[in-house]
């Protein structure tokens, strides 16, 4: 259970020639849940963005290990293939690509890369019905476009759809709260909740400790100017709704 | 340094070959035409991104013989009438509903150079008479075959009143170096429905030019796309005239090329008469040094009040050095109207590309998909399920091709 899913090593990322990761240690293992909290601007985002492989997040120093792989020299599908899912902020629409033949492409391009045969065609439809069964997904929106027109609740609910149906070993929220009601909210963490195995990991990145209610972290990490600046249990989620970030800033700088 | 305008023109090699083998017709005034004219450069407007004389050096020295078909495209499920080499050619019957026959070469459809070539040289005019619904697609297969040749056709489409119907011309046959010209004319009859899909299925090598020509009477309804993909230049004219009220067209149409090819499509739409409408979308996918054209004019007469038009024009770049120009125009005189055009231009998105990248997919494979969908929405709306695979055929194959060369 101990063996590290993911382990980042002193990552430091510039976007547009400003350095925002200005050293971010964090080690993530099997079947756990780290929950990375900050207020705006303090680069949770863009640790985010920099682990999927977001073209114009450099990495100037550091190292990241997925599984023991090094993740940085992998382009953005590579990732994927190696077992990263990122769940997007804000789901980019994509018009004219209908939601199924998406998902279906993109498993597909996972399971060949892996070496995996494709899934047939009733395998693929009753996994991906389960999950958006689950989800409270309803079947017509998985023939629409890809998140065109979905509401901020589907458009979140359809994140976590991909991330039941690709099966991820490590699964990267970013804000996934934000913009949900607390039904949807709810929905949500029972979807993610029903995912966590002992060989899965997350990193749930919020500003808010609402979500933490719902997915109960292992391990909270605080997020000021590019690093953490402190690490805990559950109850330091506690003591940030209370006191606040203002109280952690002293020890950014 | 201003410099007049000299009287005389300088003909180069193609004009002076097209000059004879007018002459060879018979056709003295179109040949005294072209002597005078020449071949329209970038000083007339209408070819300001597509200089003929500049694009077409030579031309072959000889008119395309009769010949039977060859090579032309075949579409399962469709009934095919052909014209090869600027000839009906009589051995297919006509399908139900569809009356058949030629006529001498007609009057130029309009006054440019390349519609006074049309009709000099076509040989015959095939007339083509739609009298019922068409139970499966109408393929008319304009083919030019053997050896490198000029090749001119002239055809008049006719859809009688309350027919309806899916029409797919298209444009094909040897591999040569081939100079074709061909003249369409589309009439659509009093609340005739229309779907009229042009393909240019030619060789790489040929060049093309190519007028269609739409009438539209009352209550007629048209869906009309034009398609360049395979000749090396294909200059496709569209005109048309809304002469009835309560008519509606939608004009689209795709550029889509790479290597050194040049495709031009320009629209021009009359409304004449109050109540009508249309809707233009035209898409460019371009690569390699490939440069595609879309100039669209909107043209509401004076009275024709109510007239709706909405145009855009959307272009895909996919590589450093391939360009897109759009040219938009709208000429309004009348005071109770909704017109509108837009233009944009770009490459792929970044934001989608790398979404998809991030679920798995690879760049070149979420490349295909993005260009595919950027293109749905021209083939979506056709109807005709043998035509409408046809063109998503056509679309994977030039996707297919680039994988291959990105690979190679």
């Amino acid at each position: 259970m101990s063996e590290k899913l993911l382990e980042i090593k002193d990552l430091h990322v510039t976007v547009e020639d400003r350095e925002i990761l200005k050293g971010v240690d964090l080690s993530v293992g099997g079947g756990e849940v780290h929950a990375i909290m900050g207020r705006n601007g303090s680069g949770k985002s863009t640790l985010a963005h920099a682990l999927a492989g977001r073209e114009g997040y450099e990495v100037t120093g550091g190292a990241v290990l997925l599984g023991g792989r090094d993740l940085l020299a992998m382009e953005p599908d590579e990732r994927a293939v190696a077992g990263l899912f990122l769940a997007f902020q804000y789901p980019t629409e994509i018009p004219g690509v209908a939601t199924m033949t998406f998902l279906r492409s993109a498993l597909n391009a996972q399971r060949k890369a892996r070496g995996e045969a494709e899934l047939s065609t009733p395998d693929f439809l009753r996994h991906v019905r389960e999950a958006a069964g689950r989800l409270k997904i309803d079947a017509d929106m998985l023939k629409r476009a890809l998140n065109v027109g979905f509401s901020g609740g589907e458009k979140k609910r359809t994140e976590i759809l991909q991330m039941a149906v690709f099966e991820p070993t490590l699964c990267v929220m970013d804000e996934t709260d934000s913009g949900l009601d607390i039904d949807a909210l709810k929905t949500v963490a029972e979807g993610v909740n029903a995912m966590r195995a002992p060989d899965r990991g997350f990193v749930v990145i919020t500003h808010y400790q609402r979500l933490l209610n719902h997915i109960v972290p292992d391990f909270v990490h605080v997020f000021a100017d590019g690093r953490i600046v402190e690490s805990g249990g559950q109850e330091l989620a506690l003591e940030l709704e209370s006191k606040g970030y203002a109280a952690f800033d002293e020890k950014a700088a | 340094m201003n410099r007049l305008e000299r009287p005389e023109i300088r003909l180069g090699a193609a004009e002076e070959a097209l000059i004879g083998l007018l002459r060879e017709a018979g056709a003295d005034t179109a040949a005294e035409r072209l002597r005078t004219d020449g071949l329209p450069t970038r000083r007339v407007e209408a070819y300001h991104f597509t200089d003929l004389k500049a694009l077409i050096r030579e031309v072959p020295a000889t008119l395309a013989a009769r010949a039977e078909p060859g090579k032309g495209v075949r579409i399962d499920g469709t009934a095919a009438i052909r014209l090869v080499n600027g000839r009906l050619v009589a051995s297919d019957p006509a399908p139900a509903g569809v009356e058949v026959g030629t006529a001498d070469a007609d009057k130029p459809l309009g006054e440019a150079i390349p519609d006074v070539l049309a009709a000099a040289l076509a040989p015959e005019t095939a007339k083509i008479r739609i009298t019922r619904d068409l139970e499966q697609p109408l393929h008319i297969s304009i083919e030019t075959e053997g050896a490198a040749a000029v090749s001119a056709t002239r055809a008049d489409i006719e859809v009688a009143d309350g027919v309806a119907g899916t029409i797919v011309l298209t444009l094909s046959g040897s591999d040569a170096a081939h100079f074709v010209n061909a003249a369409v004319s589309v009439r659509l009859g009093a609340g005739a429905r229309v779907t009229f899909v042009q393909i240019d299925e030619q060789g790489a090598a040929v060049r093309q030019i190519v007028h269609t020509d739409f009438r539209l009477a009352a209550d007629a309804s048209l869906r009309a796309l034009t398609v360049n993909r395979g000749a090396s230049l294909s200059r496709a004219d569209l005109s048309a005239r809304f002469d009835g009220a309560g008519a509606h067209a939608d004009f689209t149409g795709l550029n889509l090329i790479g290597a050194d090819q040049h495709a031009d499509i320009s629209l021009n739409v009359s409304h004449a008469v109050p109540d009508t409408t249309s809707q233009e979308l035209f898409k460019s996918v371009v690569r390699g040094h490939a440069k595609a054209v879309f100039q669209g004019k909107i043209v509401v007469e004076r009275g024709a009040q109510k007239t709706d038009a909405k145009m855009m024009a959307q272009g895909l770049i996919l590589t450093e050095g391939a360009q897109v120009n759009h040219k938009p125009e709208l000429e309004i005189f009348a005071d109770d109207v909704v017109c509108g055009h837009g233009a944009t231009c770009g490459e792929l998105d970044a934001e989608s590309l790398f979404y998809l990248m991030s679920r798995g997919i690879p760049r070149a494979e979420a490349e295909s998909m993005l260009i595919e969908a950027f293109v749905a929405e021209l083939i979506e709306p056709i109807e005709a399920q043998p035509v409408r695979a046809l063109l998503a055929g056509l679309v994977a194959q030039w996707l297919g091709t680039a994988a291959r060369a990105e690979a190679a």
